[in-house]
């Protein structure tokens, strides 16, 4: 993960809410009829792979991202962006494969997430080694 | 993205029989947008060879996704699994069967998906070729329409001759590459892009290709140097 | 002073709080039907190229088999089946309890003369019971699941109770346990706040429900769906 920095650049608030009014209709309409049931999460192979992390299920990325800035109508901090980043790119590649029993499009809040962040020129950062011949461990 | 389609299960089963202890690995990247290798698709196959007791009725299967194949930090999270198993099945594009390979070149790595073509999305389950990943990309010329690909003949001197109703002679389903061109240049106001002379081609991706960005070349020892 | 009270509540609850109710309920479900409508775009169905070069590879009737084995034991009612059956039971006995309730129907013909079907009360009362136990069911695993908890906030819980409090009610009522009119009062007023708020709260998941698994086309679902979101 990334170091902890302190994040002290403006953020472009009239941008944030307008992307946010201009999809309102339909992301408010995916996120309330989330009934937090959970049955999300075995279709997204990086809960499994990270020992069912709630942290890794659909819901809680997409409630935690694209949900807290509808909450909070876009008045949100740097930092807080940032940690949205985290979810967004670290914790989902957007493969596209989640399930979700009442038909909320997942992806497309997670879409719409990263494309608010991108506006406000937070973008997904890889851990160091990016195609680094990471040495295998002896049996 | 690549598009891939999963192997019919009789050929996987063939390629697994001599194995008793098998682990089928997914990949999170292309294969599982085109439904063809993701978590879904290798446990499918996981409960499929279970369920089949075939080819031996001794098998252990089990099944494990990771982010991509084609990264070796991702790969790293198998190497404490790997040495439980016999033979692995990976539902990776070839780019990342080789990887898996290369790094556990101990143990027989077989691949469960036919990788077909670099396309895009039409609609769900449906994917089009659109890149043969040249090398050379002259989409700038051609108003977005790749004559490598689309054009049956790979021609790039324009159409040649056989177009019947706008429709390629080879396939008649798809529609002329060089005709959509010229028209979509024509559109455009920019047929100089292709009444001009290029030079010709050198199809250089007919060797293995090996790609450097530039901003890196340092961190790697150049041939003739010494570390 | 009290007894006074509890009437105009009832009288208000009976009357135009339930007209009130009725009327937002229909207009809000309307409502997000025709917003559910309006953020899709009919999809007219693509013709297929002749010739689709390759194709999925045909099954053996072995091979379809096992698909069909591997699509079940992925399926939310392998993975989750407690959870499954205990849904399942949960919204049939929610939706068939209030509509078939004798007491329901007894109102109904009282108001307008009509004669709606109705089941006898023991089984409406276990059908309630049910609900009762679900509800528990629900607010366990939302207080104990790691994963349930990460995703629950206090909305969660408020719309739990406004679910529940109106079976609870009926339930005390057919008993007759408490004080009777104050009991069917907070009935009343529950059942109406239920209705009030269920198409503007995450209750109204079912409409979103019935509307996208129908209508929309996506991997999942039986139903290939002839409309897509407007991009």
């Amino acid at each position: 993960m990334r170091p902890d920095t302190h994040h002290t650049e403006p953020l472009n608030m009239t941008s944030l809410q307008e992307t946010l009014r201009h999809h309102k209709k339909r992301m408010s309409l995916n996120l309330k009829a989330c009934a937090g049931c959970s049955l999300c999460a075995e279709s997204c192979f990086l809960f499994e792979l990270n020992d069912h992390d709630p942290c890794y299920m659909p819901s809680y990325k997409v409630l935690n991202s694209l949900g807290r800035l509808y909450r909070k109508r876009g008045r949100v901090t740097q930092t807080q962006l940032h940690d949205m980043a985290d979810l967004v790119w670290h914790n989902c590649v957007l493969c596209g494969r989640c399930y979700c029993p009442f038909g909320i499009n997942i992806p497309a809040m997670i879409s719409l997430a990263r494309q608010i962040l991108r506006e406000q020129n937070i973008a997904g950062v890889y851990p160091h080694s990016l195609g680094a011949p990471v040495e295998k461990e002896p049996p | 993205m690549i598009k891939a389609l999963t192997k019919p299960l009789e050929e996987i089963r063939e390629m697994i029989a001599p194995y008793s202890r098998v682990l089928t690995i997914g990949c999170g990247g292309c294969v599982s947008l085109c439904l063809a290798g993701g978590q879904k698709e290798a446990r499918g196959l996981n409960i499929k060879l279970s369920a089949s007791k075939a080819p031996r009725s001794d098998a252990i299967f089990d099944d494990i996704t990771i982010e991509r194949q084609c990264e070796q930090q991702f790969l790293a999270a198998l190497d404490t699994r790997v040495g439980n198993y016999d033979a692995l099945i990976s539902l990776a594009c070839g780019a990342g069967v080789q990887f898996l390979a290369e790094r556990f070149p101990n143990t027989p790595v077989f691949p469960g998906v036919n990788t077909q073509f670099v396309g895009v999305t039409r609609d769900i389950g449906w994917y089009e070729e659109r890149c043969k990943t040249c090398g050379d990309c002259v989409l700038g010329l051609t108003a977005g329409i790749c004559p490598v690909t689309m054009c049956s003949k790979s021609l790039f001197n324009g159409p040649c001759g056989g177009p019947q109703d706008g429709h390629c002679e080879v396939d008649p389903d798809t529609p002329c590459a060089w005709i959509a061109i010229f028209e979509r240049l024509q559109a455009q106001g920019r047929l100089e892009s292709i009444t001009a002379i290029h030079p010709a081609r050198d199809w250089q991706n007919q060797i293995p290709g090996r790609i450097l960005v530039e901003e890196y070349r340092t961190r790697y020892i150049e041939d003739g140097e010494t570390s | 002073m009290y007894d006074q009270i509890v009437m105009a509540a009832y009288t208000f609850a009976r009357g135009p709080m339930l007209w009130a109710a009725a009327l937002i309920l229909c207009v809000g479900v309307i409502y997000r039907i025709r917003e559910l409508y309006c953020l899709t775009i009919r999809k007219e169905k693509q013709s297929l190229p002749a010739t689709v070069s390759t194709t999925t590879p045909t099954q053996t009737p072995e091979e379809r088999t096992l698909d069909r084995l591997a699509r079940i034991q992925q399926s939310a009612f392998a993975v989750h089946p407690v959870m499954f059956f205990v849904s399942i039971l949960f919204h049939a006995c929610l939706f068939a309890a209030p509509l078939l309730a004798l007491g329901h129907s007894l109102e109904v013909y009282r108001a307008w003369g009509i004669t709606p079907p109705s089941l006898p009360e023991p089984l409406i009362d276990i059908m309630t019971a049910t609900i009762l136990v679900c509800g528990l069911f629900f607010l366990m695993r939302r207080l104990v699941l790691p994963r349930v908890q990460a995703i629950s906030g206090i909305a969660d819980y408020v719309l739990l109770g406004c679910v529940m409090a109106p079976f609870l009610t009926g339930f005390c009522a057919y008993h007759q346990w408490f004080d009777y009119t104050t009991v069917i009062t907070l009935h009343l007023l529950a059942g109406n706040v239920l209705l009030i708020v269920l198409p503007f709260t995450k209750i109204g998941h079912m409409i979103f429900f019935f509307f996208v698994r129908l209508c929309i086309s996506s991997e999942f679902g039986p139903a290939r769906g002839s409309r897509d979101w407007k991009v």
